[in-house]
């Protein structure tokens, strides 16, 4: 193993802290054994969990470049690998016919004529640290396009028939996504570490929303952690997220919001309910929640009530 | 690899300890292969253990890679290392601490089927007729093959629902689910590469014409993609349909689950039972749906159900989707609203199908009032009294993957 990247699990940490990024010892340990193994990393989650911001805090702490490839259905080895430069060769041989000299078929399958894609970027990058690459939410591309990663994956490795292989000289830091929208095929999976991230507890998204919004302040994140932690055991459509919770607590704090109460909540609701269905279940819940209607007192919550008034 | 360093496994011989554990979760059904375990081995030796913690994150981001065997990893981990005295004992160092305690017989015989909830109680088949084994000691011996015995899920569908029990219900319930592998499409508005694609994809003819000197000999084509098609279900929960109303749970279930399909329940008013079905196991879902649906087992209101999903921001699920509505048609509304009402959902939806569990009686006819004004907008009423027929509605729904629109067959 040549020069690893991180001493142990703890520096993944350190370092990831540093840059904004606070992660449990799980995923510094999925982290850590991802660049001391050279294994492809895949990641799994609920959406709005910190897949994606994971990889770019990654690439923060490394110092070095995230290469991204967002998949899509339909996307293509063209668009991922490589792709040769049509125009421009048939550019060059208008040119070459014009000065009337000649053209070997050598010369029009170069380097100049190769357009790099995400995979083939990661691969050809020179530096002394490796890139990050992020293949993002391969669930949505086809079952084929997985196919195609593994010798990326497997070897580091792009051959180009016209030109070659080529090697990474520093295999990148691949880390792969999911959704779980579709199951990913096994022979994928076993070419990757794979870790899942958990929602956080309570005191980790306060520690999360403390970074993500400094504005907010403390008690306020404290009650929207625990509204988090209830409203995520409703049956939703889509349960709220990371992503949302920072969202909803950035509203918050940019309406001057230094309490939960529920006029303010169901003003900031868009940014957690992410459907028609979510918005009513919520609504409904609110009284459950922690914020009781506050103009008229249900005869089985008017203590609850008096209480969330006394401050 | 040596035994070695580490706080945590002082003197263990970590590849034996590796494959220790590894056999240990592939006897509980973790799929676990040699690269995960070599995986597993090399993380090892570039990582010292200090807490159990940091052992259990090592072995479970090498060993499991999937979400759905996480529940037994932790099992596993659990029963090993719960009650272990950590460091381990130099016993470990024989066998390794996850070593099962079992003989050396490796190829042991495995029981043929053994995934029994889905085969039933007891095996579903024998060997041999039994007065061959009594006049002939040795038969034993010689191998012979299985003859296949009906099994439970078998001899069950062809029942009523009024007649099962609630295990066979659940045992049908997942046939049901297993029963849905095909699902119908429509086209969409993306084309990509195909065979025997309508259009001729001029990029990619002239990409592939590269290889034979830019002389394009082979057209290539594209055709549009085929996305599943949305199946809306609408179950009759009053007191008349009580006998059906688990079955049909148990249906709408497999459809949720198994492809995009919008479940809602009706009596009085509607529920939309999507989410609810969708999750945890089928027990849970089932009676987290019975809980939700308050008016159950009242009276019956078709017309104004309908009408109300119509109206309601779910109304856009019906465009371009074939439409089920489970019922036995007694209808506390006046027909002439039901009628209107499904002639609306007609003009919106693909296919409409009305799955009545009297159909199945024989010399049934739709003479009831509501099933007469609400069958001229079906494209089929199928009966829904057993599994059996309603395997044959998920057969219907599948012919609506036929693009062509044929008349459907009317009972």
């Amino acid at each position: 193993m040549v020069s690893a990247l991180f001493e142990d699990a703890d520096e993944v940490s350190r370092r990831l802290d540093a840059v904004g990024q606070l992660v449990d010892q799980g995923t510094a340990t999925a982290l850590y054994l991802a660049t001391t193994l050279e294994r492809p990393l895949l990641l799994e989650g609920e959406p709005g969990v910190g897949k994606t911001s994971l990889a770019k805090a990654l690439a923060a702490a490394l110092d070095t470049p995230l290469i991204r490839l967002q998949c899509y259905e339909g996307l293509t080895a063209g668009e991922a690998l490589y792709e040769w430069n049509h125009q421009r060769q048939l550019l060059a041989i208008r040119l070459t016919e014009a000065r009337s000299e000649t053209l070997t078929d050598a010369d029009l399958f170069t380097e100049e004529f190769l357009q790099d894609r995400p995979l083939l970027r990661a691969i050809r990058h020179t530096g002394p640290v490796p890139p990050v690459l992020l293949v993002d939410e391969i669930d949505r591309a086809d079952d084929e396009f997985e196919a195609l990663l593994f010798e990326i994956l497997g070897e580091s490795s792009i051959t180009v028939p016209e030109l070659g292989t080529f090697t990474a000289v520093h295999a990148p830091v691949v880390v792969l996504t999911s959704n779980r929208s579709r199951e990913l095929h096994d022979a994928l999976r076993r070419r990757c570490l794979y870790h899942w991230i958990d929602f956080p507890g309570p005191e980790r998204v306060v520690e999360i929303l403390r970074r993500s919004v400094p504005g907010a302040d403390a008690p306020l994140l404290a009650s929207a952690a625990e509204f988090l932690g209830r409203a995520r055991t409703l049956e939703l459509d889509k349960a709220p997220g990371m992503a949302e919770a920072i969202d909803w607590v950035a509203a918050l704090s940019a309406l001057r919001v230094d309490r939960l109460v529920r006029g303010d909540v169901l003003r900031t609701l868009s940014t957690l309910a992410k459907s028609p269905d979510d918005h009513v279940a919520l609504t409904e819940a609110l009284t459950q929640l922690g914020c009781p209607p506050e103009g008229e007192p249900h005869a089985s919550d008017a203590p609850h009530t008096e209480e969330a008034r006394k401050p | 690899m040596s035994p070695g360093g580490g706080a945590l496994l002082p003197a263990v011989d970590r590849t034996a300890f590796a494959v220790a554990l590894g056999d240990r979760l592939r006897a509980r059904g973790v799929p676990v292969g040699l690269t995960l375990v070599d995986d597993f081995v090399r993380a090892l030796v570039c990582t010292t253990l200090r807490s159990r913690a940091e052992l259990y994150w090592t072995a479970r981001i090498c060993l499991v890679r999937n979400h759905d065997d996480l529940a037994e990893f932790d099992a596993v981990f659990e029963a090993v290392f719960g009650s272990a005295v950590l460091p381990l004992d130099p016993h470990a160092r024989r066998d390794g601490p996850g070593a099962a305690p079992r003989g050396d017989d490796n190829h042991a015989p495995v029981p043929g089927s053994s995934r029994e909830e889905e085969a039933g109680q007891g095996l579903p088949w024998v060997t041999r007729p039994t007065t061959v084994d009594a006049a002939d000691g040795a038969t034993e011996h010689t191998l012979a093959l299985p003859e296949r015995l009906p099994s439970d899920v078998a001899g069950l569908v062809d029942t009523p629902f009024e007649k099962l029990g609630p295990y066979e219900t659940r045992l049908l319930g997942k046939w049901l689910e297993s029963a849905l592998r095909t699902w119908p499409t429509r086209r969409s508005r993306r084309f990509a590469v195909r065979q025997r694609g309508a259009r001729i994809a001029v990029r990619a003819t002239v990409e592939r014409s590269r290889r034979t000197g830019w002389e394009p000999v082979v057209l290539v084509r594209n055709g549009a993609i085929a996305q599943p098609r949305r199946v809306v279900m609408l179950c009759d929960v009053s007191r008349s349909m009580q006998p059906q109303a688990v079955a049909y749970l148990h249906l709408m279930r497999a459809l949720t689950l198994t492809a995009d399909a919008q479940v809602f329940a009706f009596a009085t008013s509607l529920t939309r039972l999507t989410t609810v079905l969708a999750q945890r196991s089928a027990e849970a879902a089932i009676e987290e749906a019975s809980r939700r649906v308050a008016d159950r087992f009242g009276g019956t209101r078709i017309a104004g159900s309908l009408r109300a999903l119509l109206d309601s921001h779910h109304g856009g699920l019906l465009r371009g989707a074939v439409v089920v509505v489970g019922s036995d048609c007694w209808d506390g509304d006046p027909p002439e609203r039901l009628a209107a009402a499904m002639a609306r959902l007609r003009r919106r939806a693909h296919r409409v199908i009305w799955l009545n569990p009297r159909a199945g009686a024989p010399g049934f006819a739709p003479r009831t009032t509501t099933m007469a004004a609400a069958l001229p907008y079906c494209d089929a009423l199928v009966p829904g009294d057993t599994f059996a027929s309603l395997r044959g509605l998920i057969t219907q729904i599948t012919h609506c993957a036929r693009r062509e629109r044929h008349p459907a067959p009317r009972m």
